[in-house]
């Protein structure tokens, strides 16, 4: 089962209505990402990434087309179950982190447990495992405003991973970081590709997008390219 | 499970806007406060009335030239205002028609605000002066505690005699002097004292001991102050009670000399239309105050209703990245909910707090036992509550359906 296809898009578009003027952000799209399947996206400002990503996570419904998700149809899930794949099917990064700026790291980490069910002393010792993980095991207690950009971003990797999604998605989580720290938090997801997580990111920088296995190029909504390395 | 983290999550949002917070907060308390205050205090009036309501002894009715309360339009005043005082020529012939149908009669003429002295002492001039015949003390339910009542001859005669409610009596008399023989000033004017009644205690939180009962002669020829008289009536029986009342509306029409078509122009007085005037004046008061209190607490919610929204928008962001980590559409709608249902909570407890505070002050003012409203306390409970839920579900129910896309979208 090497090759089982975890995530097919068929035909998917999702369309803006800007007045009399309709934005074709994302304009059929075929697409399939395979179990341990380690992608970049690539494209112009304003050719569909974040939008062809936020569908991924579930956080947005496409306009029509097909999106499987584990063979799932997601177009028939309603909202309950569409927060229970957003809880525990998937790990979403952003580039601006968003975190909750009143919580401490160990709070904001634990928070998709909260939602998941799981009892205080388990959630708060996994949130401790996690940001280890991430190598913040100094800043546990601090709050996001007291780190820097790389730890608030392992911070918000760490919350991601927390659950065990098999399924990791970064809008641009480089985006914000500098050359060096940039390429910490690549180190990251290399680690959680090798470990066997199927991961796809958002990029505009060639030298992470080295990092993957797979580039697909986007422009105006279409598929430009997809090349395997 | 999760509706304790939900639990812990509400306060500490509100924990942050603590101002803000307490300022609904105290919308809410002011709403339930003046409803709390207002029933706790005609509870307490209501208890005192029903104790002071052995003011007219069993079987008995009164004849006056008013009714005790007066309610509508100012037509219906003037016709009031319009109508003669009852005479005692009037009371004269009533008594000769009525007697025979009667346990007992008695006529009574007060005069409210008098001063009255014995040697170096002095009531204050609130001591209601009143001209009445041998049957007043077992027309009201007084007993002679010391001395005699006013006998037959005093009335006859005109004399000067007086007996004291007990109030009068210790002021005057404080050492517990016999007030026997001994001569007061009332306005100037001089009475032997012959007897002192026994106590009766407050009713609608007034003395009923603070008066000076002379003979009604004595009154009429001396007394200025001229008032409508008041007649009391016992009947035979508790079975001819109601035939007496109606035997004494034709006797004293007889004596007004009304014609047919006139209407009558006094009023029947028995223990039920008092409760029933004071319940009109309750239902008065109580009304006012809920109408208050509704207007107060629905200020209260949409002050509830504009906070949250305000909350909503502020805190869109975190609504945004609580969904796109899991967080299903009806555990946000319960954490704001649960928001607006503490403020109003936590409005109404200080509300019935300082509600029932407010309400026992006037009771121990009235030297009433405290009260607790416990029907009104449950009652603006769950109003409260239901405020809280009712006005907090619009804004609730937005950030439930926030898009998480929209919601994250940097501003
Ligand atoms: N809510 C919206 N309403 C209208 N148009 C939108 C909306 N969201 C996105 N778009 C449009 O859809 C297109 C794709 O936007 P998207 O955010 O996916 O671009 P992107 O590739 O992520 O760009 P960037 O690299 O700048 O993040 C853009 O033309 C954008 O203007
Ligand atoms: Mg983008």
């Amino acid at each position: 089962m090497e090759n089982e296809a975890v995530i097919t898009m068929k035909s998917l578009c999702k369309f803006y209505e800007m007045g009399d003027q309709v934005v074709h952000a994302l304009d059929a799209i075929n697409l399939d990402f395979e179990r341990n399947d380690y992608a970049a996206i690539m494209g112009p400002s304003g050719s569909g990434k974040s939008t062809l990503m936020n569908i991924i996570g579930c956080l947005d419904t496409p306009t029509s087309g097909s999106y499987e998700l584990n063979h799932q149809s997601v177009a028939e899930m309603d909202d309950d179950e569409l927060a229970r794949i957003r809880n525990k099917e998937i790990g979403f990064v952003f580039q601006t982190f968003n975190l909750l700026p009143r919580l401490n790291c160990l709070r904001n980490v634990e928070l998709p447990l909260i939602y998941a069910g799981v009892p205080p002393e388990e959630r708060l010792q996994r949130a401790e495992e996690a940001l280890i993980k991430v190598g913040l095991k100094e800043r546990m207690t601090h709050k996001p405003a007291e780190l820097s950009g790389g730890q608030i971003q392992r911070v918000a990797i760490a919350r991601a991973l927390i659950n065990k999604p098999s399924i990791i998605l970064a809008d641009e989580p480089t985006g914000n970081l500098d050359t060096a720290t940039s390429h910490d938090i690549m180190d990251i997801f290399g680690a959680l590709s090798n470990a066997g997580n199927t991961i796809i990111l958002i990029t505009h920088e060639e030298d992470i997008a080295r990092y993957t296995r797979r580039i697909i190029r986007l422009r105006d909504g279409k598929i430009e390219s997809d090349n395997r390395q | 499970m999760l509706l304790r983290e939900t639990i812990i999550q509400a306060i500490s949002s509100l924990a942050v806007n603590k101002l803000r917070s307490w300022l609904t907060i105290m919308g809410v308390a002011v709403g339930v406060f003046s409803i709390i205050a207002v029933m706790t205090a005609l509870d307490a009036v209501d208890k005192s009335v029903e104790s002071g309501l052995t003011s007219l002894g069993a079987n008995t009715f009164q004849i006056q030239k008013n009714p005790a309360t007066v309610f509508g339009s100012g037509h219906s005043r003037n016709l009031l205002a319009n109508r003669k005082d009852i005479t005692y020529q009037q009371a004269l012939l009533f008594k000769k028609n009525m007697q025979s149908q009667a346990r007992t009669i008695g006529f009574i003429i007060i005069s409210p605000a008098n001063q009255a002295k014995y040697a170096n002492l002095s009531t204050n001039p609130d001591v209601t002066l009143t001209g009445g015949d041998e049957n007043f003390s077992l027309a009201n339910g007084f007993t002679v505690a010391r001395g005699r009542n006013i006998a037959e001859n005093d009335i006859r005669y005109a004399r000067n005699t007086a007996v004291l409610g007990s109030e009068v009596a210790e002021k005057l008399f404080p050492s517990g002097e016999n007030p026997q023989n001994r001569f007061i000033k009332v306005n100037g004017e001089v009475y032997n004292v012959v007897g002192v009644f026994e106590k009766k205690g407050a009713a609608f939180g007034q003395s009923q001991d603070n008066f000076v009962l002379i003979p009604i002669t004595r009154y009429l020829d001396h007394i200025n102050e001229k008032s409508s008289l008041s007649i009391t009536i016992e009947a035979l029986s508790r079975k001819q009670y109601q035939l007496a009342i109606d035997q004494a509306i034709g006797a004293m029409r007889l004596a007004r000399g009304l014609s047919i078509k006139e209407k009558n122009d006094f009023e029947i007085r028995t223990n039920e239309s008092l409760i029933d005037s004071f319940r009109d004046i309750k239902i008065a008061i109580g009304t006012g105050a809920f109408i208050i209190s509704f207007m107060a607490l629905l200020t209260a919610g949409v002050g509830i209703m504009n906070i949250m929204l305000v909350s909503v928008t502020e805190r869109t962001r975190e609504i945004g990245i609580r969904k796109s980590i899991g967080a299903p559409r009806r555990t946000i709608l319960q954490q704001f909910l649960l928001e607006s249902f503490f403020l109003s909570l936590v409005g109404g407890v200080i509300g019935i707090l300082a509600g029932t505070t407010a309400g026992n002050v006037v009771a121990w003012k009235f030297n009433l036992p405290p009260i607790f409203p416990w029907i009104w306390i449950t009652v603006s409970m769950v109003v409260c509550s239901g405020i809280g839920m009712a006005f907090g579900l619009f804004p609730a129910w937005k950030a439930a359906n926030l898009d998480p896309v929209e919601a994250l979208r940097p501003k």
